[in-house]
């Protein structure tokens, strides 16, 4: 599994769009990315562009993933037709001053989208005014066609570090302190309770974490400290991993690519040892964390073992593994559905878009879920190629279950499959603070999972399900 | 009852005379007796100075730049004998997107009716001709000018801007845009310019429309603030120009251009750029043979 991944540092230029139409498709524009910015504690976009652009990202990236919400107060510039003809920069110029009368924060992401990229606002050099006086505000060039909200991601991410984070006094290294890039924020409607989660675990080996994005990271506090921390955890196929290249150079710090989020208590275990040992920590603490933690979690994998081996022909437990995620999840939930409860890998459905470059990686992390057994994952961003795939996959003997979108209900439907809801856009599902990762995350995918199995045999049969 | 005016649209490279040549054929049109409008395309906005006694109005984007809704009808001023004159305008050098400011100028003349309602005989565009977007091939496409003449002269940078129009001319002429009537030439003087150019037209099958040499006259009218028609009407130069009238007014069939591709015309100006060597060094030759 030496595949070595090859992302460049401009994110944006490595951006290909699908050809042709595309149906359903599962992420957002470049711009998006302000939603990264929203999960930052104290920091507020200031967007650079159409009417509607802010506020149709934001709500398609938080209402349809969960009913997440959000603190939604963006300014926008609201640019229009005498903009494009004359430049709207000076538009620009008034709404930073505004908003800097108006609304108050640690720090102002300026994201500029199409319309200034096309006509070429030269927005760099005026936010670049405000720095000199003393501002807290960067510019990320957000252009939403130039990329998805994957990339724009990275762009704003590396637009505070370089422009934000590097303008801080310097700071004294601390050995213990770990930055982690993982989940995109909103995108992933577990992403709160899950980085909550990271932490936790993290910490439980004796680590300090810099989170950095949502409920369980303490804002820009924890972005100042970037420089300090000694290792970059890339947790993910690789979203992150070009942001922690930079920082490797900026802050001579080592990055930690860690390409499958752990779920459950094997896989949990061996990526604690493996960040623990990456930062030199005492095995012996790390072990004791690990045990704490298998002691609960296999006390409930016990009791479970019951229903899981006891009913399956009542309930038709299913035996084959259908996913339409984003890598990251897709890698994760199919490391282990297949790993560790023992289902077989059916189509796995990679859906957003990543970089050309890093696709060979990708696929190579979809090897040996389980000893000898791989899953070949299609990249495909079109929902109805995606079930179409599905739909041809042959199966014999085979009860298969989904893993996907609302929009994967039809599908799973036609092949009398149950649907777990995991990635975007989730709308039959109101997320709070659940998580599917490490060791409390997996008990609720199992919950999940098997309530979903559950229900499914019910209805079908309402009256033969009494024990 | 008003009619449908006879739409025209002249294209070239910067600087190369378009609203000097535009300019003079709508002062000989209304000499004629036609009523017209010219309406300048460049974000320079100086197509119709010379109709003004050298003075520059305020264009439809300025008064844009101001409010959001505008009347057209404050853009349009009288000029040289009644000739109806509007500025688009654009942005700053360096800023926003003048394509779309000449999108939004046309498309607010169009909307607002100013055309009928000022009952014309001619509408004569005079549009910077690299058409490097879309903004500007936006009188050629369908419903604005029908005919298209490209002012030229024979150096290789005026016949490549010619010829990009074409192409664009060549798209858009199969949805119902405007077709070519022909090449000005402009500031040819000498044989050689004149083969050059006439070899071009012949290459793309384009009829040449006029000569118009290049001449002080035009000048000193420039300097006056002032068409040739106007400051020297008993000229030459004056007769040059109102022929090109006539036979703008006269033109009725346009065709779809057949430009050459852009190896053939690398190819072509290659092969021009080698007979003036072997020209001049001929001439030289000639030269010391005499002394
Ligand atoms: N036939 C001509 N004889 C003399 N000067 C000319 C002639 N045609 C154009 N010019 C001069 O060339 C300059 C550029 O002409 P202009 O009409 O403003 O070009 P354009 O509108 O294509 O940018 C002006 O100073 C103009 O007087
Ligand atoms: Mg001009």
């Amino acid at each position: 599994m030496n595949v070595v991944s090859q992302i460049s540092t401009d994110t944006s230029s490595s951006f290909a769009a699908q050809p042709g139409p595309i149906e359903q498709v599962r992420y957002a524009c470049a711009l998006g990315a302000l939603t990264s910015v929203i999960a930052v504690e104290g920091a507020i976009p200031i967007t650079h562009c159409g009417p509607g652009c802010a506020s149709k990202q934001f709500h398609a990236l938080s209402g349809i993933s969960g009913y997440q919400g959000g603190e939604f107060h963006v300014p926008s510039t609201n640019i229009g037709n005498k903009e494009v003809i004359f430049g709207g920069a000076d538009r620009l110029d008034e709404l930073i001053t505004s908003t800097l009368k108006v609304m108050e924060a640690e720090l102002y992401v300026v994201q500029s989208g199409c319309i200034p990229g096309l006509v070429g606002d030269d927005v760099e050099n005026l936010v670049k005014g405000y720095q000199r006086r003393g501002v807290p505000i960067v510019f990320a060039e957000t252009l939403g066609y130039r990329g998805t909200n994957f990339t724009g991601h990275e762009t704003v991410v590396k637009a505070i570090i370089e422009q934000y984070v590097a303008k801080q006094p310097a700071v004294p290294k601390r050995t213990g302190l770990v930055n982690v890039w993982a989940l995109l924020p909103y995108q992933n409607p577990f992403w709160r309770g899950d980085l909550t989660e990271i932490r936790r675990i993290l910490e439980g080996i004796g680590l300090e974490v810099n989170i950095l994005f949502g409920p369980a990271s303490e804002g820009l506090s924890e972005w100042r400290a970037i420089p300090s921390a000694a290792v970059n955890l890339v947790l993910g196929p690789w979203l992150g991993l070009s942001i922690a290249r930079d920082l490797e150079a900026a802050y001579d710090q080592t990055t930690l690519h860690i390409p499958a989020l752990p779920v459950g208590a094997r896989a949990t275990a061996a990526f604690l040892r493996k960040v623990g040992d990456h930062a030199g920590l005492d095995r012996r603490k790390v072990d004791a964390f690990i045990a704490r933690e298998e002691k609960t979690y296999y006390h409930y994998l016990r009791d479970f073992a019951q229903f899981y081996a006891g009913c399956t022909s009542q309930y038709r437990l299913p035996s084959e593994v259908n996913i339409v995620a984003d890598s990251a999840y897709a890698l994760a939930v199919a490391k282990f559905l297949v790993g560790d409860l023992g289902l077989n890998p059916g189509v796995v459905v990679i859906t957003e878009n990543p970089p050309e470059s890093e696709r060979a990686a990708i696929r190579a992390a979809f090897r040996d879920l389980a000893p000898g057994i791989d899953a070949d994952p299609l990249f495909e961003s079109d929902g109805h190629k995606a079930h179409a795939a599905i739909r041809a996959h042959p199966r014999v003997g085979e009860l298969p279950i989904v893993f996907g979108s609302t929009w994967e209900t039809g599908i799973a439907g036609e092949i009398d499959a149950p649907l777990v809801e995991i990635s975007y856009p989730v709308t039959d599902e109101v997320v709070l603070s659940r998580s599917y990762i490490g060791y409390r995350g997996a008990l609720q995918l199992i919950e999940r999972t098997y309530t979903t199995v559950v229900r499914q045999s019910t209805e079908e049969n309402p009256e033969g399900t009494a024990l | 009852m008003s009619r449908k005016p006879k739409q025209i649209a002249i294209y070239g490279k910067g600087g190369i005379g378009k609203s000097t040549t535009t300019s003079n054929i709508s002062a000989a049109l209304v000499e004629a007796g036609y009523k017209v409008m010219q309406f300048g395309c460049d974000p320079k906005a100086d197509s119709t100075t010379t109709l003004r006694g050298g003075e520059y109005i305020p264009s439809v984007l300025d008064l844009l730049a101001e409010k959001r809704r505008v009347d057209a009808r404050e853009a349009v001023f009288k000029g040289f004998g009644g000739i109806y004159c509007v500025e688009a305008g654009g942005p700053a050098p360096g800023v926003g997107c003048a394509g779309r400011g000449i999108i939004t100028a046309v498309e607010l003349l169009k909307q607002q009716r100013i055309f009928e309602d000022l009952d014309l005989d001619y509408v004569i565009y005079d549009v910077l001709g690299d058409v490097v977007c879309g903004g500007f091939a936006v009188p050629v496409r369908e419903g604005i000018a029908e005919h298209v003449f490209t002012v030229s002269s024979a150096d290789f940078m005026a016949i490549y801007a010619a010829n990009n129009l074409f192409r664009g001319i060549e798209k858009f002429s199969s949805s119902g845009g405007a077709l070519l009537g022909g090449i000005i030439a402009n500031s040819i003087n000498t044989d050689f310019q004149r083969d050059i150019i006439e070899d071009f037209a012949k290459r793309t099958s384009t009829p040449i429309v006029q000569y118009v040499p290049r001449s002080l006259t035009v000048t000193q009218a420039e300097l006056s603030g002032k068409t040739t028609i106007e400051a020297a009407p008993q000229s030459e130069q004056a007769d040059v120009y109102r022929a090109l009238a006539r036979h703008i007014a006269e033109h009725e069939t346009s065709k779809v251009p057949t430009p050459l591709s852009q190896v053939e015309l690398r190819e072509w100006s290659a092969s021009w750029a080698e007979h003036i060597v072997r020209m001049e060094r001929a001439d030289r030759e000639r030269a010391r043979a005499v002394a």
